[in-house]
């Protein structure tokens, strides 16, 4: 590339109209060591950008990233957690649910005793049940009494309606 | 997808990803650090691997999205630690053309950290790492004209600077 075509290849380089083939042209150029004094200052940018692509891991980083993402392939939820951490987990668990014991146990406590629960005890559970039959057939027993005063005023009533029509009747 | 398929793949980008880090931080083992987060993020989503239509495009993203969270949660600005201890290759010249071109290079990496933090990514991807506009749309997230744009902008600034330290020596 002879001196002109590069300084008309700059010009478009620095207004952006360059392609990225013809920008890998200026770079080639300016990477042969021919540079002339009028495109120093261009030959130093273009060495500074070569430099930088230069820059490059260190050569165990493969390794080290290998290493990691074979962890992970074998169980990362293993090694996140790890025994140290599953026995504090385990111990939080037994702590949670005696509390919860302990709490529903005091609760069952509070309770009035005739609230409670009698299925443990069968005979007392029939016994109550009994009871509570008892209570609904005397009350039963009871609505019954006063329905048939009832009864009684109506059928009077119907009987003295009877005699007055009578009476109206013979008059 | 077995560690071996997901090292011939994804592995080949590292240098890649590893110099766009350590653009945007700065620093040696962020940078480091950064690369192996985005294997580890990657393996862990390789099942939607055949999904990705640009996958060095993409591992670019998730790493410069890294890299501004890391400088997030540190509250500092992208970098202004660029190495300035440059390797550049320096055979056959006197140890005065070395000292001069090392102060060069110098001079361009302090001239390309003074520019706008979107502007040096977008440079960094197209003349460092040769990527086309649209590749850098995708991994940037921001349309082709704020590409053109910053790449315009940058490059032009670059000159300007350039230009001086030619007539004046100033950087």
């Amino acid at each position: 590339m002879d001196l002109h075509e590069v300084e008309k290849l700059l010009e478009k380089y620095w207004q952006c109209e360059t392609s990225l083939e013809e920008e890998q042209k200026l770079r080639d150029f300016f990477a042969s060591g021919t540079i002339p004094a009028s495109q120093q200052g261009a030959a130093d940018f273009f060495q500074y950008l070569k430099a930088e692509k230069e820059k490059t891991l260190s050569k165990n980083f493969d390794g080290v990233v290998t290493k990691k993402l074979r962890h992970r392939q074998s169980g990362k939820i293993v090694e996140m957690i790890g025994y140290g951490n599953m026995a504090r987990i385990a111990a939080g668990v037994v702590v949670v649910v005696a509390a919860t014991f302990l709490i529903r146990q005091e609760i069952r406590k509070s309770y009035p005793k005739e609230l409670q629960d009698t299925y443990s005890d069968p005979k007392m559970a029939f016994e109550e049940t009994k009871r509570a039959l008892e209570m609904i057939s005397n009350s039963f027993g009871k609505a019954k009494k006063e329905a048939s005063k009832m009864q009684m005023l109506n059928e009077a009533e119907k009987k003295i309606q009877a005699k007055s029509v009578d009476e109206k009747i013979n008059i | 997808m077995t560690l071996e398929a997901f090292q011939s793949m994804v592995f080949p980008v590292k240098n890649k990803l590893y110099r766009f880090a350590y653009r945007l931080l700065g620093n040696n083992e962020e940078a480091k650090d950064v690369v192996q987060e985005v294997f580890i993020k990657v393996w862990n989503g390789r099942d939607q691997l055949s999904e990705v239509e640009n996958m060095e495009a993409w591992c670019m993203r998730i790493t410069k999205n890294l890299s501004l969270d890391r400088l997030r949660q540190q509250q500092r600005r992208p970098t202004d630690s660029i190495d300035m201890g440059m390797h550049v290759s320096t055979n056959g010249l006197s140890p005065a053309e070395t000292t001069e071109l090392s102060e060069s290079m110098k001079r361009i990496a302090a001239l390309m950290n003074q520019l706008p933090e979107k502007q040096r990514q977008v440079m960094h991807l197209r003349d460092i790492e040769g990527y086309s506009y649209h590749e850098i749309c995708e991994i940037m997230e921001i349309d082709m004209s704020q590409v053109k744009v910053s790449l315009f902008r940058a490059r032009n600034a670059v000159r300007e600077k350039l230009q001086k330290i030619d007539a004046y020596g100033l950087a």
